[in-house]
């Protein structure tokens, strides 16, 4: 099992950086003319553009003429006169890792005060133990703490100059707190009204649960939010967007995750009775009831039991996507949290944003994988990962 | 007839004021943004962006302002003049002005080294990457050159040496740059030519004040990316409360200089919403205290006499931009070659004349405004309200006199069916001799992923074929993916560009100087129109004719009346020639608590969003109010 983990780890690992890897370069490929507005486009000189451009690691100054764009009044051939040539791909994929391993330095009230590059931390560490000192004496008396972070730079546009994983971070945990509720309140109604459902196949239960799931997966999302938003405001005083700074901030928070909540509730409902209609329907259910089990034994120790395995599966999943949000729900509402940040990185361009949350979907679904199949054979002992025979 | 009329205005001010008898101010102002519009920098010197500039506007004061009607007002300054015709300018500061923290906290005091630590800032090549440059390298005396100096020096011994330039007495910057302090109160601008208009430029943050004590602080990493908790103020407001695409409150600064003299709020909420529909929910369920209408939520409150707010729907001030259909005077074709038939065709005053007065675009105008679609007319180049006459007068009525239009908003169409016919018979004729094919395509490219452009072209493809007949136009929508600029402009594939421009600074010469013939600066010759690569004589010779009368008017600066009645007559002669085709202004309709007359409106810069001394009533106005509002304002 051991082994297995590990080499799930290792698997994954180069997955992740082969993803970033490929989204860094496709990134790179975009004409240049991609990184600044309309507006920008039609106000800045030619001397802003290659400034930025510059300034974002994606161009150099040429090496021919030494940025100057003419040699001894003639214009460069190799930079075209411009002056700038653009940068090696590699050479920027290069920094970007390099980048990663920085370390930030922070005061006592934890606030930011420097950054080093990794090799003089390097050189740093190597000079105190040289002499024998504690290398992080100094720092603790002044009243400074060396962090180690993932340096995945700073954002370019939609937060300007803010690190990529401070941004992340504000927003993660708006995502994540109003996700876990919204994953729990669906899993407890899902999953309850999934297994009324198949007690009473046919019945009014199945008939008002296959009712919802039919509304809530044919009907848009964005009509069934504005639904939501006007009749819980007219019939309930609803804050109909979320307000950090709102009297009674939780309130706000009510409607997005309803919303949240529905297409996920809809969800479990329709495959908790599939799965517990397809178990009802095996010979050791009917062995059960033979003997005198009673209905609530049967269907709570046996058919959801096992029904609950394919769900469970899901499970980490779903609860490592709470961390992205929801783009159309989170927009809606105007909640600052990471649903609309992917979607928003790439239409302006942001690449060091774009690049950090596609780093943090993709270890975010391969975990997520990983620990659904764990989770499964923990529920049940006879699925085993390893092994010629029968392995996932 | 004039003091009839001011009377009649006062009588409706004083019905409005009765009826509205009840209603109070807001104390708290609820606004709001779209979520594509978020704020992305909080240094104004590093920002170009209207988004960041419509809050940070709130938080400085920068020399000048402007009023209501968009005259020049002091700010910071309390006086400023100029000696030798505009040559230098004096600014005097007022007394009192402090930096303090967003809570309040007094720093430092503001005084006029300031406003040279914030030039060197911006032309600071390593500080400020190029942003807000190019206006002070135009305008003033040696910063070109301490640019250039900077840059230089960041090339050769890396950004940290330029990091470490100041402002200080003595500095490089000091010796080079047109920008004296002689004492704590006065700033002093050489600019490199007399420029009239300097002083609004004055308002624009290129001319922003930053105290070097906040620099020593944070350091010049920490202030190219201060936030709205480290940051020193000295505006109106501060930020209280931030939360990226959720909302930001302001909270009126309590150690404000001029606290006693505007009227503020307590707080301004902008509030980030999805859309203008969500916007419009939101104002209904009074967590918005305005909000500007789609057109179909328009037309529904409209067509909807029992609709609760069909006696609040107002038509708010059109917007500083003036949209035009820049003609492409040198296309290419798909597969890079040059569009012959359209060159030829478009090079021919007939032709674009037949355009100029054959298109009637009241149903395009609509797509803006549905219910009053003329008040979107634009028969002029220049924006509303950029410049004004010694007697007050706005410079585009000038241009209207000049083109002998008898201009009336409600009645008058530049559409003239007999005229167009008559130089489309001319054109055909012409271009027939030269090989032009007809129909004549003219390619018009829109965003692939909007419902609405698509929709809006559809109405201009209409327009075209009803106007000016299918035997001699055609209008072919094309899209492109994400750039325009990338994907259109630089292949030249469009044959002209809808496209809207509002000033940087209060001169025609901002407008009519980016479409000079052969000039380099000249940014529509040389990004949309193309015409420096255009090869007809007499094109180059009306191109020609339009440029030496805009280098003529640029070059007088001693009286501004003067200055003014030859750019209109430059601009005249542009739009005689029809080498562009006016369009329109945005002119939106909205519900509001807020008296639109009563706002900061400014034609160029940034000063527009200052929430200071706006009128507002707890109950939306009604249609008949505002219109009070407006016609007081006309009179004033």
């Amino acid at each position: 099992m051991v082994k297995y983990i590990l080499k799930r780890l290792v698997q994954s690992v180069i997955t992740v950086l082969l993803v970033v890897c490929i989204v860094f370069v496709l990134l790179r490929m975009m004409p240049s003319d991609y990184f600044f507005t309309e507006d920008e486009l039609m106000k800045f000189t030619e001397e802003q553009k290659y400034a930025k451009l510059q300034r974002l690691g994606i161009m150099d100054l040429c090496a021919q003429c030494a940025g100057k764009g003419d040699i001894e009044g003639s214009p460069c051939t190799h930079c075209e006169g411009t002056g700038y040539v653009n940068r090696n791909v590699f050479a920027q994929m290069g920094d970007f890792y390099y980048q990663m391993l920085e370390m930030r330095v922070f005061n006592a009230k934890g606030k930011e005060v420097k950054t080093i590059t990794p090799m003089p931390v390097w050189t740093y560490l190597q000079e105190k133990y040289a002499t024998g000192e504690d290398p992080f004496a100094g720092s603790l008396k002044e009243g400074y703490s060396l962090r180690m972070v993932f340096n995945l730079g700073k954002s370019i546009r939609l937060e300007k100059n803010q690190y990529v994983t401070d941004v992340i971070a504000t927003k993660m945990s708006v995502s994540l707190e109003l996700g876990l509720i919204a994953l729990a309140i669906s899993l407890l109604l899902g999953v309850v009204m999934g297994v009324f459902q198949a007690l009473y196949k046919n019945g009014i239960f199945d008939h008002i649960g296959t009712g919802y799931t039919v509304i809530v997966n044919a009907v848009p999302h964005l009509v069934i939010y504005t639904v939501i938003m006007i009749a819980g405001n007219s019939l309930f005083g609803l804050p109909m967007r979320y307000d950090a700074t709102a009297a009674n901030t939780g309130l706000t928070k009510v409607l997005p995750i309803v919303c949240l909540s529905i297409g996920s509730t809809a969800g479990y409902m329709l495959w908790t009775r599939r799965y517990m209609v397809d178990e009802l329907n095996k010979d050791y259910i009917r062995l059960a009831k033979l003997k005198g089990l009673s209905t609530r034994k049967v269907m709570f120790r046996h058919v959801l039991k096992n029904a609950f395995v394919p769900l469970a599966q899901y499970l980490p999943y779903s609860v490592l996507l709470t961390v992205g949000g929801s783009l159309l729900v989170e927009t809606f509402f105007s909640v600052p949290g990471m649903g609309p940040e992917l979607t928003k990185a790439i239409s302006r361009y942001d690449l060091n944003l774009v690049q950090g949350i596609v780093l943090l979907y993709a270890s975010l679904g391969i975990l997520g994988v990983f620990l659904g199949d764990l989770l499964m054979t923990m529920i049940d002992p006879r699925i085993k990962l390893t092994g010629k025979g029968d392995v996932r | 007839m004039k003091k009839l009329l001011a009377l009649v205005m006062a009588l409706c001010l004083v019905f409005s004021a009765v009826s509205f008898a009840n209603a109070a101010e807001l104390t708290n102002l609820n606004t709001y943004e779209t979520t594509a519009r978020e704020l992305e920098t909080w240094n104004i010197h590093y920002s170009q962006a209207a988004a960041d500039l419509n809050v940070l506007t709130n938080c400085f004061d920068g020399l000048l302002t402007n009023d209501n009607h968009g005259n020049l007002k002091p700010n910071a300054a309390a006086s400023y003049s100029s000696e030798d015709g505009g040559k230098t300018w004096t600014f005097v500061l007022n007394d009192g002005m402090t930096w303090f923290t967003n809570d309040g906290t007094v720093q430092a005091d503001v005084v006029a080294q300031d406003w040279a630590t914030g030039l060197e800032w911006v032309l600071n090549y390593a500080k400020n990457d190029s942003y807000n440059a190019s206006m002070p390298m135009e305008m003033i005396e040696g910063a070109e050159a301490y640019y250039n100096y900077t840059k230089e020096l960041t090339e050769t011994e890396g950004a940290e040496a330029a990091y470490a330039l100041t402002a200080e007495e003595g500095s490089k910057f000091d010796e080079l740059v047109g920008i004296d302090i002689p004492d704590d109160k006065t700033i002093v601008y050489t600019c490199v030519d007399a420029l009239p208009y300097f002083p609004s430029v004055a308002t624009y943050n290129c001319l922003y004040p930053l105290s070097a004590q906040l620099i020593e602080e944070v350091g010049v990493q920490g202030y190219r990316d201060i936030t709205w908790e480290d940051m020193w103020y000295n505006g109106a407001y501060t930020v209280t409360y931030f939360e990226n695409q959720n909302q930001k409150v302001l909270t009126a600064s309590p150690n404000y200089w001029n606290a006693a003299n505007v009227k503020r709020f307590d707080t301004v909420t902008i509030k980030m919403v999805e859309s203008v529909a969500v916007a419009y929910q939101l104002f209904l369920g009074g967590e918005l205290d305005h909000v500007s209408l789609e057109q179909a939520t328009l037309q529904e409150i409209y067509n909807d006499k029992a609709n609760a707010n069909n006696d609040n729907l107002v038509q708010a001030r059109p917007t500083k931009y003036s949209y035009q259909m820049h003609l492409v005077y040198s296309k290419n074709l798909e597969d890079g070659t040059p569009d012959t038939n359209w060159n030829t065709a478009v090079a021919n005053e007939n032709f674009r004349k037949s355009l100029y007065y054959g298109l009637d675009l009241t149903n395009y105008l609509a797509r803006t405004n549905a219910i009053n679609p003329q008040s979107c007319q634009n028969y002029v180049y220049t924006g509303n309200g950029v410049a004004f006459t010694s007697d007050g007068t706005d410079y585009t009525a000038l241009v209207r006199a000049e083109l002998g239009l008898d201009y009336n908003s409600e009645t008058y169409n530049r559409y003239d069916p007999e005229k167009a016919a008559q130089y489309k018979a001319a054109a055909m004729e012409e271009l027939a001799a030269k090989g032009v094919t007809f129909p004549v395509e003219i390619d018009y490219y829109i965003s692939g992923s909007s419902t609405v452009a698509a929709e809006t072209a559809k109405v201009l493809e209409n327009i075209f074929s009803s106007c000016l007949g299918d035997d001699y136009v055609k209008l072919v929508t094309k899209t492109y993916i994400s750039s325009l600029a990338n994907e259109v402009r630089k292949p030249r594939l469009a044959s002209f560009f809808i496209n809207g421009w509002g000033a940087d600074f209060a001169d025609p010469i901002n407008f009519l100087g980016q479409e000079t013939y052969n000039d380099t600066a000249a940014y529509y010759s040389n990004n949309y129109s193309n015409i420096n690569d255009a090869t007809d004589e007499d094109l180059i010779k009306a191109y020609q004719e339009f440029t030496d009368l805009t280098v003529a008017a640029k070059a007088i600066t001693d009286n501004m009346d003067a200055r003014y009645a030859a750019f209109a007559k430059a601009e005249a002669c542009f739009l005689n020639h029809a080498l562009t085709i006016p369009c329109s202004y945005e002119v939106a309709w909205e519900l509001t608590k807020i008296n639109n007359y009563s706002k900061v409106y400014s034609a160029y810069g940034m000063q527009a969003y200052r929430y200071v001394d706006w009128e507002t009533s707890d109950v939306p106005y009604t249609t008949e109010q505002m219109e009070a509002f407006a016609a007081a304002y006309a009179g004033e």
